[in-house]
């Protein structure tokens, strides 16, 4: 048999073409931080905003078309034409799992792996539950849907791990000024790491709850996944990747596997990450097959080519889409029933008690939307300038997993930033003017007197008031007498909070001297979005009136 | 070792007596040409400019350290100079809580003419030190003036013992005790705590966690400025925040004063400063104690030689 070297120039071609996207997806959810001159906001959504299945499923979930986004429509003409080139060609999600399949094959013979197999259905089960969810209000495939999942490991994960790799070893050459040759390293060390500060890492370091953890877990789980199957998350499991599927089922563009020529050496069934039974002549899964071309450069007689079905011509035979109507609707009942799992939690009941710390950034909507339109990429975790954002755990139920929460203890809403709102791809969090943004509550500060210096212990402190933001501040001070141990009577300024005022930013919870549970406290009630949660009647002008900052500048 | 002898003895005695009778006379003779130990710099330029402060910060400044005898007299050459400056807050330099960008290009270039090798600027902030660095003006006009802007790293902080009475050790930022001087400029605001917040309470900035000293805070200001035992202060009082400090917002607490003041002596900075507040520094706590335990003068009018002029 006439061996010939595999054609590999279409592979490069592509794997270009995944690197450029990969890369640019990177550079993108690193960029998204405040920047000195640079609008952060624009460019990098570009990514959400072509996924259709956020769309689709943010669509059934609110019936409404505000907030999304129509640029996904050219995602979904390039799969009607082309097939599923998306996932081959631009997710860096896919190539992410492409990376690691060559890194999982490297140096071992490659096996052949089953065609079609059951497991193929997984992604199409979970694609039709999550749709199941949506028709009834839910909205859960933020945490399936690949863009969301890399992101969120991102941003909560992988970039802070790597900014503590590198402040935390340059810190510890700094700290200990090792010599070698007598030329003290942090000559070289300093340097670069004040030039990264500075240029490229800008803000403090992040650091996020077990959730985050967790969240890195998942990350680390699918990619190590790729050793059992190539590419498993993307054939088995990836949402979008189902969707697509769906749109793909008869393509412009077609593998065409010559008979004539064809040995049936069935490498290309050996290369094919997806299963996508490239050898079987006229069964070939345009619902599955990537459109990556290893076949066609793994064939060694060439009769692999890829062709566009002219109207006129016979049709090239294809597979067919292996999932039949009744499992779908199966799925749709699993996500409805698994939805109302969700709803037993009281958190789920509307004006049912509300979880203190579940306090949602400034401009969220209301619960029930905010869940509808939520789709826990962490986009707003990695832009809050104080590391604030946090992703929940399931105090507010199922549904409300990995959403965005403000720990105050950790970090503070900052008066004069409104950048969660800018950067939410699905505007579950508003886009709000810095003006109506400084307006907004998000829950209500309260003292613990038993643990205040000023009421407890008889010393001033006032940590908390020179911190808050507001002009008239919403702590005040009024003097009181405090008795000593010794019997002494002093008069100390003892903080109060201005309900009427109060924002709940948690600054003040932030700046309390007491690092470990503070002794000012912010909890959701009062916060805007929420009106069953509103314990304090507002007397209006019998406290101070200082609701109109008109002459502050943000 | 080699024996004196008695000769020797005699003359050396003799001398150093000699010495001794004359010092009082040789140092009257220096102070009467000594220079001035405080300015006041006063905008009497009629009209006021308004908004932008660049006119009236650059030439209240050149004049008060000119009349003072140019900064020479404290920045030796090659030297690296520290500027503290207020830049906490993440607010702009028309909100007055941060120290006027105008005013501090004005002193790094004065720097630079003085021979300092390198200019540093930096602040332990409060809010996001990138942010506020940005927002307050300063990053920009340090970027000008070719000075070194320094984000200082929590981590790195180190414990030195201070001995203060209150504080005896507490992590301060090498960078900042290794430079040659350290110039602190705040910015004359309103503090709820403190009452006012100056010169003094503006080397908070060089500790890494300053929430528990706001228990007695008087004592350690007090103990952290004898450490850092100021040569040189500078106050700015362009604008001034009047209340709601020392984070303001609201345009409306804001006053122009249109003042600079320069001196060796922090403790009389500062009783200028509360006296521009209208408050009586006498009744400050932290001047007060700042006075008691030696570290200045209140009465800077007559126990210091002031100088007061109008540009």
């Amino acid at each position: 048999m006439k061996f010939k070297k595999p054609r590999s120039w279409t592979q490069w071609i592509r794997r270009f073409c995944q690197f450029v996207f990969f890369v640019l997806f990177i550079i993108l959810a690193w960029n998204l931080h405040f920047l000195d001159d640079e609008d952060p906001t624009g460019i990098y959504k570009i990514f959400f905003h072509l996924d259709p299945l956020i769309f689709l499923l943010t669509l059934l979930s609110t019936w409404t078309l505000a907030g999304l986004s129509l640029l996904c429509i050219f995602t979904v003409i390039i799969t009607l034409l082309l097939g599923r080139v998306f996932c081959g060609w631009f997710c860096p999600f896919g190539t992410l799992h492409t990376f690691f399949t060559w890194l999982a094959q490297l140096g071992k013979k490659k096996k052949e792996y089953q065609n079609r197999t059951s497991a193929h259905r997984v992604k199409y089960f979970i694609l039709f539950a999550m749709l199941g969810m949506s028709l009834f209000g839910g909205h859960w495939f933020g945490i399936f849907d690949p863009f969301s999942f890399f992101y969120r490991a991102l941003s909560t994960g992988v970039f802070p791990a790597f900014h503590i790799a590198i402040e935390e070893s340059s810190t510890a050459i700094y700290k200990e000024d090792p010599k070698i040759l007598g030329v003290p390293v942090t000559k070289i060390s300093e340097p670069i790491y004040q030039k990264l500060r500075t240029h490229v890492f800008r803000m403090s370091q992040k650091t996020f709850y077990t959730e985050g953890t967790i969240i890195t877990f998942t990350l680390l789980l699918v990619i190590g996944l790729n050793f059992v199957r190539p590419r498993f998350w993307c054939r088995y499991i990836c949402p979008l990747g189902g969707l697509l599927g769906l749109i793909s089922q008869k393509p412009l563009l077609r593998l065409k596997n010559d008979e004539s020529t064809c040995s049936n050496c069935r490498q290309c069934s050996k290369a094919c990450p997806a299963g996508a039974q490239p050898d079987q002549r006229g069964d070939w899964l345009p619902t599955e097959c990537f459109v990556c071309w290893n076949c066609v450069a793994s064939c060694r007689s060439d009769s692999i080519t890829f062709q566009f079905q002219v109207p006129g011509k016979k049709a090239i035979a294809t597979g067919k889409l292996d999932y039949p109507r009744r499992t779908v609707l199966t799925a749709m009942a699993t996500g409805t029933v698994g939805l109302l799992g969700f709803r037993v939690a009281p958190q789920s009941k509307q004006g049912q008690p509300f979880p203190e710390t579940l306090i949602r950034p400034p401009g969220s909507r209301n619960e029930r939307e905010f869940l509808q339109r939520c789709i826990q990429c962490g986009a707003c975790m990695r832009v809050c300038p104080t590391n604030a954002i946090q992703p929940a755990g399931i105090e507010g139920g199922w549904e409300a997993l990995w959403t965005p929460k403000l720990v105050p203890k950790i970090g503070y809403c900052l008066y004069s930033c409104n950048m969660c709102g800018q950067v939410c791809p699905t505007q579950a969090i508003q886009p709000i003017p810095l003006l109506e943004k400084q307006k907004i509550k998000i829950g209500l500060a309260t003292f613990d007197k038993g643990r205040c210096i000023p009421y407890s212990y008889g010393r001033e402190c006032l940590v908390c008031e020179e911190h808050c933001p507001l002009s008239p501040k919403a702590i005040y001070l009024v003097e009181r007498d405090v008795t000593l141990r010794d019997g002494r009577v002093v008069k100390i300024k003892q903080p109060e909070v201005d309900p009427d005022l109060c924002i709940g930013c948690g600054f003040c919870e932030w700046s309390c001297v007491f690092q470990d549970r503070a002794a000012i406290y912010v909890t959701t009630a009062n916060e805007s979005r929420n009106p069953k949660n509103q314990p304090i009647l507002v007397f209006g002008d019998t406290y101070s009136t200082g609701t109109e900052n008109s002459s502050s500048p943000y | 070792m080699k024996k004196k002898t008695r000769r020797q003895f005699l003359i050396e005695t003799g001398c150093c007596a000699g010495a001794l009778a004359l010092q009082p006379i040789m140092g009257n003779a220096q102070t009467t040409n000594s220079p001035l130990d405080m300015v006041v710099c006063k905008w009497k330029g009629d009209p006021v400019p308004e908004e932008p402060t660049r006119e009236i910060a650059e030439k209240l400044l050149k004049k008060a350290v000119e009349t003072i005898g140019g900064l020479e007299r404290f920045v030796k050459k090659g030297d690296v100079v520290w500027i503290k400056p207020n830049m906490a807050w993440d607010r702009t330099p028309e909100q007055s809580a941060n120290t006027n960008p105008d005013l501090l290009r004005t002193l790094i270039e004065l720097c630079f003419n003085a021979g300092a090798k390198t200019v540093k600027v930096g602040d332990n902030t409060v809010n996001d030190a990138t942010k506020s660095y940005v927002t307050s003006g300063i990053a920009a006009v340090v970027k000008e003036t070719g000075a070194e802007l320094i984000y200082v790293d929590r981590s790195r902080f180190k414990e030195m013992e201070i001995g203060g009475e209150r504080v005896k050790k507490i992590p301060l930022y090498p960078e900042i005790i290794e430079s040659d001087i350290v110039i602190s400029v705040p910015v004359a605001k309103h503090h709820a705590s403190t009452t006012v917040t100056l010169a003094m309470k503006n080397y908070m900035g060089v500790i890494e966690n300053r929430r528990m000293f706001h228990q007695d805070l008087p004592t350690c200001i007090k103990d952290i400025t004898a450490y850092m035992k100021p040569k040189v202060s500078i106050l700015d009082a362009i604008r001034v925040l009047t209340a709601n400090g020392p984070q303001g917002g609201d345009l409306k607490d804001v006053k122009r004063v249109n003042t600079v003041a320069i001196s060796t002596d922090i403790v009389a900075l500062d009783a200028f400063g509360c006296e521009i507040l209208n408050y009586d520094p006498n009744q400050i706590g932290t001047v007060k104690k700042a006075f008691e335990s030696g570290l200045g003068q209140i009465d800077y009018k007559n126990k210091l030689k002031y100088q007061e002029i109008a540009v």
